[in-house]
């Protein structure tokens, strides 16, 4: 589905990330004395995306989704059960040992959770050099002002190498982790949530930070997180994933003024806007019901059981194609036209006059 | 950064303090522990000095021999068992054995113990099912039928006994930290390690032991108490060690169980010694416990 | 009359290390059918707020000064055996963890019946008839079937409404809901906050929300008060806040949080660094060392709420933003029809 990456006059692929087709399933075991394989959590069931090189992509979706599991199998933290994985043309989807170890000095991870990414027994000079000695590239000394370097990058104080992770704010230590991310100077990022765990008014901070470090050290990121807004305001582009699939791939700005995705659009719809009059006046899609479980999702179109457009034919039983069309989105819905056209209304799920959608 | 969030930054940071330093200084103010550290220093001193406090030598008869044993008094400040020996020396030199068997079987029990725990914890998958499917073998036989039946089958002596102790140890530690590791082993730091590409064995070295050893540490203080008691318990049996010059508490009160009515202090003494010890080894323990405890939380 | 009415409501929470000045004065009134929002970020003491007007703060805490009048009742003078009736019968309250607010080992059914027989006396057959009454209402589909489960049966919007169940399940005066929303997903979250509102619609109820969420406060609350480092540092109909906020902290907030339909090329402007340490009360304005308006006075003597524009606007500010300034929050962009 996806073109070949086009090779760029430099050499360099445009891609520095293409995934296609990714499964990630993760086996239910039970049994009393031997456990069996009893079926799985299909975490991630078919996905396919690309990152461009340079660019931030954003990966949106609720409980469940997969995203976080998508962004570790990107990393190769987790094996895919199925599909492939190419970085900068090779495909990494079942690389190992020195291989995978020497691919790792190219993509790093921030994590969501500031106070357990970080090693509680290591200080930050310990945790910030490690990547370098264990790839070698640097020790004692030189890998100590490495760090410094780093640290200062990252805004945090010049002592605090010496110090313990428990000793600093959770704005502190996503700084931490970032200067570890950065130490090995990769070319790709995985953040996942890395701005979820703070304060409001920190998150700004950070947020300005991973876009200075950016441009700044030619980094590309995959942006996971479910806030919307943050997503919005950093991503160029956004991935919305529901359920393991992805529903709708569109450039930022696109994607709210024209959401054409059924679940896109109640999604963006049910993001509380700070502005009192805005949320008086916009319109609501209410899903009704909750996010099915991964271990056992809805057959054919995985939204089909809240999709206020839900159609008899084909939602329930054909799994939609994720299509590219002309106005630079890509879909996965069997009736992305009718419902743009009108000609397929939306309705709530508890009345059974339909109602009008607006686009 | 702005100045505003330098200060901000170093108003938090007094001294450098790893976790070990704070639990250091939060067992320092814990009472009860300290008065566990007393006794067990007190143990201790005992026992490596015993030749030098000792008034007699553990088996020298420097009294009558009685069936009616003298209590505390006339020189002896615990009195004289059956054979004319000195009580308190005695005791002395039985602090010597204790403590090697408390430091011995839990060294044992350790050594194994945390070789099979990291294997089921950090291996996983088929190993671990087998290890622990053998360590609850272990653990469902009472320990002290384990530890008579590895006696009988290697013999009497202190470091059969130690041995056979030990063993029966190991299924604790390893259960133990093979759970600390299953908590440590999904942990984002972990995680982190690898995605920055630390291979498996200094993974499992530098992140994942350091911080699953914590639980493991305070259970090894309460095992040797319990290992004390249970060798004083395989005395008591008549399984213990088989020379019966050894001055070993257990077998001291075992000895003398008969004499109650007549020469208690020869029961009442050694079982002072060990309960003080063990309620000292315990305070320790639960005192480690709290001091490491609520940084494994954060 | 209003029906909550607190004045100078002032927590410390009593530690070996340190005091902390958790809750440092404020002051508010809550009329019956009105939305009242409390925003802040974690530790300026909004949650210890209301856990104090219910007099279930935990050890270390204690209420250090102020009157909470309910009705001509104070309740921070009751005896927790009055407090416990007023508890749950006339205010309720919404937790953001349904998790551990709900007895993982009793079946939801007799969770909701405990409280109607304890504040209602209600009989065994009422009640339940009641409690599924109560699960229909907050949405709870096969509500009678669904009596016999456990709370971890449930999802976690789920469980969120289960809590609202039980929290009006007597028809309180009063709801409280701290951060009722955090936890879950952001479709299930309009979810509730739907439900919320058409509950307080409905009941007349006077609804406390109390969450860091601007966007939430404002698609609920009609009046909000912004808290920080224990005070309300400013307080005015939603409305006015948002689109002429006064103090310094309340634009620095707004101009940080990234908008869903702003222009992608607004810049974040991050408030600089960080929340202050609250186990040392000084005089001043705690916020002066962050902002970029303060001057002397602020760091000298603590402003004091008082009127600004309209007698509902209220900053507690020496060096009120002017209009000029918060003007630079973000302009939404206007979504397009297909």
């Amino acid at each position: 589905m996806t073109e070949p990456s086009r090779t760029l006059d430099s050499g360099r692929q445009e891609n520095l990330v293409e995934v296609e087709d990714l499964k990630v399933y993760f086996p239910i075991r039970s049994g009393i004395v031997i456990e069996r394989h009893v079926g799985d959590v299909k975490a991630v069931d078919g996905v396919t995306f690309e990152i461009e090189r340079g660019e931030t992509l954003g990966l949106v979706g609720e409980s469940g989704c997969g995203k976080t599991t998508a962004g570790r199998a990107v990393l190769r933290l987790l094996e895919p059960t199925d599909g492939h994985i190419r970085f900068d043309g090779q495909d990494i989807s079942h690389l190992s040992g020195g291989d995978l170890r020497r691919l790792r000095r190219r993509m790093q991870m921030v994590f969501q959770d500031p106070y357990s990414s970080l090693n509680p027994r290591r200080n930050v000079t310990s945790i910030v050099q490690e990547p370098l000695r264990v790839h070698g590239i640097a020790k004692g000394a030189e890998a100590e002002e490495r760090v410094q370097r780093l640290l200062e990058v990252v805004g945090l104080p010049l002592n605090a190498g010496n110090r313990y992770p428990h000793e600093f704010s959770g704005g502190q230590r996503q700084r931490i982790g970032l200067a570890r991310a950065l130490a090995l100077n990769p070319d790709l990022i995985v953040a996942d949530e890395p701005v979820s765990a703070l304060d409001v008014s920190i998150q700004a901070q950070m947020i300005n930070l991973l876009e200075e470090l950016q441009d700044e050290f030619d980094l590309t990121y995959l942006f996971i997180a479910h806030d919307l807004a943050v997503v919005r305001h950093i991503s160029n582009r956004i991935a919305v994933m529901y359920l393991g699939r992805i529903m709708e791939i569109a450039p930022s700005a696109r994607l709210y003024e024209r959401p054409l995705h059924p679940y896109t659009k109640a999604l963006l719809s049910a993001v509380p806007i700070p502005d009192p009059h805005v949320e008086s006046v916009r319109e609501r899609i209410l899903l009704t019901g909750d996010l099915p479980s991964p271990r056992n999702p809805p057959t054919g179109c995985r939204f089909h059981t809240r999709c206020p457009f839900a159609q008899r034919e084909r939602c329930p039983d054909e799994v939609p194609e994720l299509r590219r069309l002309d106005t630079g989105h890509t879909v996965a819905c069997h009736y992305v036209e009718e419902i743009e056209s009108g000609r397929i209304t939306g309705r709530t799920l508890d009345t059974t006059d339909p109602v009008s959608v607006p686009g | 950064m702005s100045i505003a969030e330098a200060q901000a930054a170093e108003l938090s940071l007094e001294r450098p303090s790893g976790l070990w330093r704070d639990a250091f200084d939060r067992f320092r103010r814990n009472p009860a522990a300290l008065v566990g550290v007393s006794l067990v220093l007190i143990f201790t001193i005992a026992a490596i000095f015993a030749p030098q406090i000792a008034p007699h030598p553990p088996n020298q008869q420097v009294g009558p021999l009685s069936t009616n044993p003298a209590g505390p008094g006339g020189g002896h400040v615990m009195g004289l068992d059956e054979q004319g020996r000195d009580l308190f020396s005695r005791l002395l030199y039985g602090a010597r054995l204790s403590l090697l068997v408390g430091i011995v079987s839990v060294g044992i029990g350790l050594a194994i113990g945390l070789v099979f725990g990291a294997l089921a914890g950090y291996v996983g998958g088929w190993v671990d099912t087998v290890v622990m499917r053998v360590m609850d073998l272990m653990l469902s036989i009472p320990s002290l039928l384990v530890a008579i039946g590895l006696v009988t089958l290697l013999g009497r002596g202190m470091v059969q006994i130690m041995f056979a102790v030990g063993v029966t140890t190991v299924p604790i530690f390893a259960r133990l930290l093979r759970g600390s590791i299953l908590g440590q082993r999904e942990a984002d730091y972990v995680l982190a390690a690898r995605s920055v590409g630390v291979p498996g064995r200094r993974l499992l070295l530098g992140h994942i032991l350091p911080n699953s050893i914590a639980p493991v540490i305070v259970q090894a203080t309460l095992t040797m108490a319990t290992a004390i008691i249970e060798v004083a318990g395989l005395s008591f049996l008549g399984l213990g060690p088989g020379d019966p010059s050894l001055p070993e508490w257990g077998k001291i009160m075992a000895d003398n169980a008969n004499r109650l009515e007549s020469a208690a202090h020869l029961v009442l003494f050694p079982g002072f010694a060990i309960v003080l010890t063990t309620i000292g080894i315990n305070l320790i323990g639960d005192g480690l416990r709290e001091a490491i405890d609520p940084k494994l939380k954060s | 009359m209003p029906l909550l009415s607190v004045r100078d409501l002032e927590v410390r929470f009593f530690t070996r290390r340190a005091t902390i000045h958790a809750v440092n004065g404020i002051s508010f009134d809550l009329d019956a059918g009105q939305t009242l929002g409390i925003v802040g970020e974690s530790g300026c003491g909004k949650s210890v707020s209301s856990l104090a007007i219910l007099g279930i703060l935990p050890k270390a805490g204690r209420v250090t000064g102020g009157r909470v009048m309910f009705g001509d009742r104070d309740l921070l003078t009751l005896k927790d055996s009055a407090l416990r009736e007023i508890r749950g019968r006339d205010i309720g309250m919404v937790f953001q963890d349904p998790m551990t607010s709900l007895n993982p080992v009793l079946k939801i059914g007799r969770q909701i019946t405990e409280v109607l027989f304890k504040h209602l006396r209600m009989d065994k057959h009422d009640a339940i008839r009641e409690a599924i009454a109560l699960l229909e209402r907050v949405g709870i589909p096969n509500a009678s079937d669904r009596l016999d489960d456990y709370p971890h049966q449930f999802s976690g919007g789920m469980r969120q409404r289960v809590m609202i169940a039980m929290a009006i399940a007597c028809r309180p005066q009063i709801l409280i809901a701290d951060e009722p929303t955090t936890a879950l997903d952001v479709t299930i979250q309009a979810q509730i906050l739907d439900l919320l509102k058409g509950l307080v619609e409905e009941e007349g109820m006077g609804l406390i929300l109390i969450t860091h969420d601007l966007g939430v406060v404002a698609g609920v609350c009609e009046r909000t008060h912004v808290m920080y480092a224990g005070r309300f540092v400013e307080a005015a109909p939603t409305d006015l806040l948002y689109h002429h906020p006064r103090h310094p902290y309340t634009l620095g907030l707004l101009r940080s949080v990234p908008r869903l339909d702003a222009s992608q090329k607004e810049k974040l402007i991050p408030i600089p660094g960080a929340p202050p340490d609250l186990t040392v009360l000084g005089a001043g304005c705690s916020f002066a060392p962050r902002c970029p308006y303060a001057t002397d006075r602020s760091r000298e003597v603590t402003p004091v709420l008082e009127e600004i524009d309209d007698p509902s606007h209220l900053v507690a500010c020496w060096n009120p933003v002017s209009d000029a300034d918060a003007s630079a929050v973000a302009v939404p962009v206007e979504r397009g029809r297909s």
